[in-house]
């Protein structure tokens, strides 16, 4: 490396390496490694209803910890992680053919469409997805009846509903989808070539798979593991929707804790160690896969003994029937197609009978009442309002596309304003026209899931921003500035990441009363902080944790991936580092921020967990109401509210996919993109 | 313990005499009268008494009766148990009478709301929350409600006395009846042979017929509660011995048997996930709609008031400590008081709102109501009821609970 005037010039200003990353470090102290400190203090505290605060901290033992260790309890972790580890299998098991066939069997155009197939269902709110399990796993529902006519089962119908069995299904189709994305990414990356020369070389298909795609892949199987088993080793929902008492999951105990029993060093204690388990089986897991190809080195004379066979088997049958060959590949083909069919069907399924489900004339959302009805629609097009909305929303949005068009064909305007221009559009047809007639209110002004839908927006629209710059900023801080601080700094980050958010929703939940009366930051989150109240600042922080951390990540790799003569070039033609930032390093890690943003918009437009015990009566989102509902009946116009959230998002993801497209990404790097890889 | 038991009697209609003078004061005409000028004062032209009678869609009831509606603004959140008003009183209506926009969330347990409210250190931002009677004690002394304006609440003539001036708010100074109810079981006559009536045999054919297939109410002393009358035990006990018998039976003995824990079990009868489950009656009323509406048979379906004892509560508005807009929390319940408004949300959710004369207004707008049986109780059946008492025990009923689910879950 030379050394540039650039780094010289770097090197004179006394700023702290860690610089860019100072606002992420505030943030983690304040909202991340404080609470959780107090979540470690609570756990050895002792239970007091007499307070405001349930715990009475003079006396500190370790009688929490003891109860955990209870058979009882001790039952319950080891039932979650058996679930989630079962489930996390099943996703690679399920999910991998699917990735093969996406990313080597199929021609660019399909390869797209399978992926949004994988994708969308992802963005229908998650809740909403697991009630609909209880439609067709319902012992009096129409698909029991039927097989029980048919004979195929006993006269008491499926008896799913309210095992672990339920809760193992609903798991693995929640998270199906992050697992097949990253699967994809990485198999799509290996080079063509290298499977041709392992097939030259001799190896069969299966060899090839084994030998050089799968140790390929391993990046992408390690990120969909990650995705998957830590969300679920703290997914309360699933267990609570369908669970019953036998598919009672740790997540949920420790929610109860907190809430029902008030037994906050009892949850305390679970939830520390719940991250004690998670991180041990990801060690253990870490561990293995580390072992085992050194294995597999080891014993390679004797592999490579076996692949010969294989090959002079292979090759003495390819010569006598070459042809037969050929309709084995073929035949494997087809069963790929469809398997991946079956998959795709598989996670419509619930989508489709939530749909269905909103025509219900009946009263109650999951019981089909056998007649079909537009009344809880009705309420939504009631009158001209929504119509005029949408048709505002639709004039608005074309100028701006129209408008993009135009500056396209002008060589003088800047490239960034012909790319953003639509985007501008979409953003000021939804803020300005939303300020300016308050739409939002008329258009969901109808039993009370307007607001809710309204504030998911709001919540998820903040908490992207915060977890964007902040994120951001540390990630270029650890690409462009490492030093001493990186490794604590990523150690945070990967804490940040394994820790289940019932973990981080107990911590801030208990955190924000003691923080009230601190002024500037606790009256920000006691009265609001401009038209915002406080329990939206609050969902905000709670939100941006795990989406910030997720951007940290996406921006560092896609900085790493470039190395720093384009920033040194800058700055030996005198640019200042603030301006080197702004011309060169912003617009080389925007495609990057795009990426992180989207994946935290959804991953906070969907947060359940956090924000039902974050939330407040101003701040309710839609995940949360449908929560709260739960509890008793799900009235239909619930799947009607579910189905308008999955078209705005469905919206503004096609137009986002639209954008990447005019930007010349294939279909591959927009599935790049949307994982964050 | 005998303090609770006169508590109980209140409730029964013998005791309506005994408490008459006592509470003298909020009684007759003068108050009634007094009320009526607070109304025009408050110079509403929507404040007479004929708009409150259209409002709820009915017929006027005849009798004495105070139907002030004052106009309010703004938005009022309401923080309460799922289901539990009929849409339209918090919704169309709400907006229309009163001129307030509601939201409504929910929540489970009373701890969940006290948990909520305490953690959000009075901003929580809600202004009627809906707590069960033995709970409001620790929540005025945690400052998590605010008094209520009874200026405003003009209409609480409306209450019976028995539903006014519980143990735990004698002056309700604080909170006012919403309704009351019990708790009791649903079993499918189809699945289960056995004629059930009363609370042992539940807990039997839970762990026998039903086992693997039954539901309890998710809520520690309601679930630990069948064990204690079954046995003949007050379910407010705070003897040691007592508590580790229950203890030893629902975690070592029952717990294995319960298929789920859910405290609103109707939906899921419906669908068909149990044979038997232990439900508030108001909710196993539903049940027999959402069973019809799933194709299902409604006969096979026999309730069973718990017996020889089963618990009595009472849910009541109040308003939370900091409430950003008390003044339309005050109109909304005031409203909500008046006897035709209180019969529609009576119709919507099947439990006794505590009107008083409610046999003649039920028989005068809401004629047709069925299975009333399942929400009016003579005094025979009152009499066995009995209302939960907070003592230190509840902990150790919270681990009970907790046990069972960690031991449920096999």
């Amino acid at each position: 490396m030379t050394v540039s005037v650039a780094a010289k010039f770097r090197n004179k200003v006394r700023a702290p390496k860690y610089l860019l990353a100072i606002p992420a470090i505030i943030w983690y102290l304040v909202f991340f490694a404080a609470p959780i400190a107090f979540i470690v203090l609570y756990s050895f505290g002792t239970k007091d209803t007499t307070k405001l605060l349930p715990v009475d901290l003079s006396n500190l033992s370790s009688n929490s910890y003891s109860s955990v260790f209870d058979e009882t309890f001790f039952k319950v972790f080891k039932a979650t992680l058996r679930i989630s580890i079962v489930a996390t299998a099943m996703c690679v098991v399920i999910g991998l053919p699917v990735a093969y066939f996406a990313a080597f069997k199929v021609p660019e155009k399909w390869k797209a469409i399978i992926l949004a197939a994988v994708v969308v269902p992802s963005f229908t709110s998650f809740l909403i997805r697991t009630v609909a399990w209880r439609i067709p796993l319902a012992p009096n529902g129409t698909l029991s009846k039927w097989l029980v006519e048919t004979g195929y089962i006993g006269s008491n119908g499926i008896q799913i509903l309210e095992t672990a069995t339920a809760v193992q299904i609903a798991i693995v189709y929640n998270y199906l989808g992050f697992m097949i994305l990253p699967l994809f990414v990485a198999l799509d990356r290996i080079d063509v070539r290298m499977r041709e020369a392992s097939k030259d070389l001799g190896a069969g298909r299966i060899a090839t798979f084994f030998g050089v795609t799968l140790p390929l892949a391993g990046p992408g199987i390690i990120a969909g593991v990650l995705l998957t088993f830590i969300p679920m080793c703290g997914d309360y929902v699933t267990a609570t929707v369908l669970g019953g008492a036998k598919g009672n999951m740790i997540g949920s105990m420790i929610a109860s804790q907190f809430s029902g029993a008030q037994n906050w060093p009892l949850g305390s204690a679970m939830a520390i160690l719940m991250i004690g388990a998670v991180l041990s089986t990801l060690i253990i897991g870490a561990a293995i896969f580390w072992v085992l190809p050194r294995i597999a080195v080891l014993a390679s004379p004797l592999v490579q003994q076996i692949r010969r066979k294989i090959y002079e088997h292979a090759a003495n049958q390819a010569r006598s029937e070459k042809l037969q060959t050929r309709v084995k590949r073929e035949v494997l083909s087809k069963l790929l197609a469809i398997w991946t069919v079956l998959v795709l069907v598989f996670l419509f399924v619930p989508i489709l009978l939530v749909i269905l489900h909103s025509f219900n004339a009946g009263s109650s959302f999951t019981i089909w009442s056998g007649s079909t009805s537009i009344k809880w629609w009705g309420e939504l097009f009631d009158g001209a309002e929504t119509f005029g909305v949408l048709i505002r929303f639709a004039i608005l949005i074309g100028i701006g596309v129209l408008a993009q068009n135009y500056a396209k064909r002008r060589p003088n305007v800047a490239r960034s304003l012909k790319t953003w221009l639509a985007t501008g559009a979409f953003v000021v047809a939804l803020v300005v026209n939303g300020l300016i007639t308050n739409w939002y209110r008329t258009i969901f002004d109808f039993a009370g899931i307007g607001d809710a839908i309204r504030n998911s927006f709001i919540a998820a629209f903040g908490a992207t921003i915060i977890a964007v710059i902040i994120g951001g900023m540390s990630g270029v801080a650890l690409a462009r500035r490492p030093g001493g601080w990186t490794k604590f700094f990523m150690a945070t980050v990967f804490l940040i990441l394994v820790t289940p958010e019932i973990m981080d929703a107990i911590a801030l939940v208990t955190w924000f009363p003691r923080i009230k009366d601190v002024p500037l930051v606790g009256t920000i989150f006691s009265t609001g902080w401009g038209p915002f109240n406080g329990g939206i600042n609050k969902l905000w922080v709670g939100q941006s944790l795990y989406a910030s951390a997720v951007v940290t990540l996406i921006v560092r790799a896609r900085l790493a991936g470039l190395d720093e003569s384009l920033e040194e070039a800058a700055g030996d033609l005198g640019a200042p580092p603030a301006r080197t930032f702004r011309q060169i390093t912003l617009p080389l890690i925007a495609s990057a921020m795009v990426a992180g943003g989207l994946l935290s918009f959804a991953l906070c437009l969907d947060n359940a967990v956090i924000s039902t015990l974050i939330s407040e009566a101003g701040s309710t989102t839609f995940p949360v109401a449908l929560l709260g509902a739960t509890k008793s009946t799900i009235k239909p116009f619930w799947g009607v509210g579910a189905v308008l959230l999955f078209a705005v998002t469905l919206g503004a993801l096609w137009f986002l996919a639209v954008l990447l497209r005019r930007g010349g990404d294939s279909a591959s790097k927009i599935a790049a993109t949307f994982t964050g890889s | 313990m005998s303090n609770e038991k006169k508590q109980l009697k209140m409730l029964a209609p013998e005791g309506f005499r005994e408490k008459l003078s006592r509470r003298a004061f909020l009684q007759g005409g003068t108050a009634v009268a007094g009320f009526a000028l607070i109304a025009v004062a408050c110079g509403s032209s929507d404040g007479d008494s004929a708009e409150g009678g259209e409002a709820s869609g009915e017929g006027l009831a005849t009798g004495d009766w105070s139907r002030v509606i004052n106009q309010s603004s703004g938005t009022l959140a309401m923080y309460t148990w799922g289901d539990y008003n009929d849409p339209d009183l918090v919704g169309e209506l709400a907006a229309s009478t009163l001129n307030v926009t509601m939201k409504v969330d929910y929540y489970a347990s009373n701890e969940d709301l006290i948990t909520k409210l305490a953690t959000s250190g009075g901003s929580s931002g809600f202004d009627i929350v809906v707590p069960t009677g033995p709970y409001i004690p620790q929540m005025i002394e945690k400052g998590l409600i605010q008094k209520l304006d009874k200026s405003l609440i003009p209409n609480m003539a409306n209450v019976d006395q028995n539903y006014l001036a519980q143990a735990w708010d004698p002056t309700n100074e604080y909170s006012v009846c919403k309704d009351w109810g019990t708790v009791g079981y649903l079993y499918d006559s189809t699945k289960i042979s056995k004629e059930m009536t009363n609370w042992q045999d539940f807990l039997d054919v839970c762990m026998g017929e039903a086992s693997g297939n039954c539901a309890v109410i998710d809520g520690a002393p309601n679930y630990c509660g069948p064990w204690f009358w079954a046995n003949g035990i007050d379910w407010n006990t705070e003897k040691p011995e007592d508590l580790d018998a229950c203890e030893k039976f629902l975690v070592d003995e029952f717990a294995q048997h319960i298929k789920a824990f859910d405290s609103y079990p109707s939906a899921k009868i419906a669908e068909g996930a149990f044979s038997i489950a232990m439900a508030w009656n108001g909710d196993a009323r539903q049940a027999y709609t959402r069973i019809e509406e799933a194709g299902g048979n409604p006969d096979d379906w026999k309730w069973v008031l718990g017996a020889p004892e089963t618990e009595l509560w009472m849910d009541n508005y109040c308003i939370a400590a900091g409430a950003p807009n008390a003044e339309a929390a005050n109109a909304w319940i005031n409203w909500d008081l008046i006897p035709e408004v209180s019969i529609k949300d009576l119709s919507y959710h099947g439990y006794h709102t505590g009107m008083k004369n409610m046999s003649t207004l039920i028989s005068e707008v809401a004629p047709d109501l069925t299975r009333a049986d399942m929400i009016f109780f003579g005094n025979e059946q009152v009499s066995t009821m009995r209302t939960q008492v907070i003592t230190p025990a509840l902990d150790r009923l919270i681990d009970i609970l907790n046990k069972s689910k960690a031991k449920a879950g096999g």
